[in-house]
Parts: C-alpha cells; sequence; structure tokens
C-alpha cells in the first residue's frame, strides 16, 4: 500500500486516525507493517502490499 | 454447464452477522469465479463514463470489488482508484489484473458494513452484486449507512443487488437463499443471497438517512440505484443522472 492511503483510513471500528508502522518497503510500497487505531489501540495488519481493516471480530473469525 | 444453480435448502436470515461466511466462500472460489468475471457491466460502464463526460471523476471507490473488473473502469475514466474486498482471494485477483492490465489502484481487505475510511472521502461510489450476500437486514442497513458516511455531499453511488425480476426467479416478493457455485472438479460451494424485489429495494434505501436515491430502477435482472448524500444541498448535481440508466 502506498503511504498516501493514511490519508483516507480510519479504524472501522471507531473511525478513529491510524498509526502506520513499516516493517518493510519496496520503493513507495509498504508490503509489510501495522495501523494502529490511535483511540482504541487495535492493530491491523499490513501483509502483501494490503492493508487487512476487517473488523477484530471478522478477522479472527478468518483466522480459525 | 451451469456454474449456478439455486440450492435447495433456503437460509433463515438469521440475527448471527455472517460476513465471515461470505469472505470465506470467495476465498475459497475466488480463482475461478474471477476467470469467469472478465467484463464490466454495462450499467456500470454507463454510469462511470456519464460521471466522466459531465463532472469528471475524482477519487472512486469499487466495494465489493471482486476480480477488480469495475475498478479499472473507474481507473481508466480518470479516477483515483480504490478496491475494497473481504475475500483475500479476491483481492489478489484484483491485484493481478491490475498488473496484467496496467492500472493503477489501491487495494484495501475490509468489510462493506464497517468501512475504514474516513467521513466524506469519495465522490464516486460503485457498489454492485454485493449488498445481497450481506445478512441480516440490520447489516444491510448499516453497509447502506456506511455508503453515505464516506460518499461526499453531492457525489454519486451506484448500488445494485439481484432481484426477483430475473428470468431464474418464480418468487414476486424479497427472499432468502443459496446459491451455488460449481468449481471445475463438480465442487460446489453455496453463497447466500437476499433477493430483492423492486419495491423492497426502494424501500431499503429510503430506510437510510445518510443516503437519498436518485433513480431506481431493474435492469437485466439487477434493481439498480443511483443514490447521492441526504445533504446534497451543498454540491447540487447539475446534469440529469436519469438518463444514465
Amino acid at each position: 500500500m502506498k503511504e498516501s492511503l493514511m490519508d483516507i483510513l480510519c479504524c472501522p471500528v471507531d473511525k478513529h486516525d491510524l498509526e502506520l508502522t513499516v516493517e518493510t518497503k519496496d520503493d513507495e510500497e509498504i508490503i509489510e507493517g501495522e495501523l494502529t487505531c490511535t483511540e482504541c489501540g487495535e492493530a491491523y495488519p499490513i501483509e502483501d502490499g494490503i492493508p487487512n481493516l476487517l473488523p477484530p471480530d471478522m478477522r479472527d473469525e478468518a483466522a480459525a | 454447464m451451469s456454474e449456478e444453480s439455486e440450492s435447495s435448502s433456503t437460509p433463515t436470515d438469521s440475527e448471527e452477522r455472517a460476513a465471515g461466511d461470505v469472505q470465506a466462500v470467495y476465498d475459497r472460489i475466488a480463482d475461478h469465479f474471477a476467470s469467469t468475471r472478465a467484463y464490466a457491466w454495462p450499467e456500470v460502464e454507463s454510469f462511470v463514463t456519464a460521471i466522466a463526460d459531465h463532472e469528471g471523476l475524482d477519487r472512486g471507490l469499487d466495494l465489493g470489488c471482486g476480480n477488480g473488473r469495475h475498478t479499472e473502469l473507474l481507473a481508466e475514466h480518470g479516477a483515483d482508484a480504490i478496491s475494497v474486498d473481504v475475500s483475500r482471494g479476491l483481492l489478489s485477483a484484483a491485484a493481478t489484473r491490475q498488473r496484467d492490465h496496467g492500472f493503477a489502484a489501491d487495494l484495501v481487505q475490509g468489510d462493506a458494513a464497517t468501512l475504514p475510511f474516513a467521513d466524506d472521502t469519495f465522490g464516486q461510489i460503485v457498489y454492485v452484486a454485493t449488498l445481497h450476500h450481506l445478512r441480516p437486514e440490520s447489516t444491510r442497513r448499516e453497509s447502506l449507512a456506511e455508503l453515505g458516511r464516506v460518499l461526499q455531499p453531492g457525489g454519486l453511488a451506484l448500488i445494485s443487488a439481484w432481484s426477483t425480476a430475473h428470468d431464474r426467479f418464480d418468487a414476486e416478493t424479497a427472499f432468502d437463499t443459496t446459491v451455488e457455485w460449481t468449481l471445475p472438479g463438480g465442487e460446489t460451494v453455496d453463497r447466500y443471497y437476499h433477493i430483492y424485489d423492486p419495491e423492497a429495494f426502494r424501500a431499503a434505501l429510503n430506510a437510510v438517512d445518510a443516503i437519498e436515491p436518485l433513480v431506481v430502477t431493474v435492469s437485466s435482472g439487477n434493481c439498480y440505484a443511483i443514490v447521492t448524500t441526504a445533504d446534497s444541498d451543498a454540491t447540487p448535481i447539475t446534469w440529469p443522472v436519469e438518463s444514465i440508466l
């Protein structure tokens, strides 16, 4: 994902701003990292360049 | 061989939130599904080209993007395109299409009823063949309210859902069903659908304060609507959207 996407993304649950942590970057593309809600603290993973912003209950369901 | 056949079992519109089912189903059939969905729907093409001809596109959302065929349409017509889907498998298919066809779009995994976007983000939204997969009814309503929240004042969204008007259905009023997807090996996967009758579709849109329907119609067995925000007085649409559908 591109960093410019941060301008429009928010926490799906409470709609507050997210904080970006980059783990791996390829040129301008963030490949691995994390988006953390500045309000509720929920962390959303960025995997293979795609942020997973499903609400926590749906994310857990998928992993199960 | 038909890829889709209606199952004999009729699910109830349970109170349990069931978007996880949609996710699991489409993750399972993603590659085959994507390979059978090559072209944009004509109704979506009319919507996108009409906006391109009039006011132009700015930031466009393809909500329930599937393999990204309508994201491509938005990007081709000048939108800063964002694709959202609940299924990781379908997003991978969309990423492949993006590489193969050479268009730019940002991909986000998300739920149509809990959108991860700030208010008033999108000038255009395409929400096609997705609403009918959500259940229960309250989730479909939340999803329409979320669409209204992220749509810019005066922005336009195209919404479609499967209709009782389709040849394959006998019922005249809205109902819940499952439709089988047959994988190449013969294995079948059930997908939940809420099939709208045109009046129920109109009522569902009218029940949501955040959106205002401008046109509601039936085309190719689907209910379609073009909606704007309830507070669209801020930026009135200066051309006739009725002509699109």
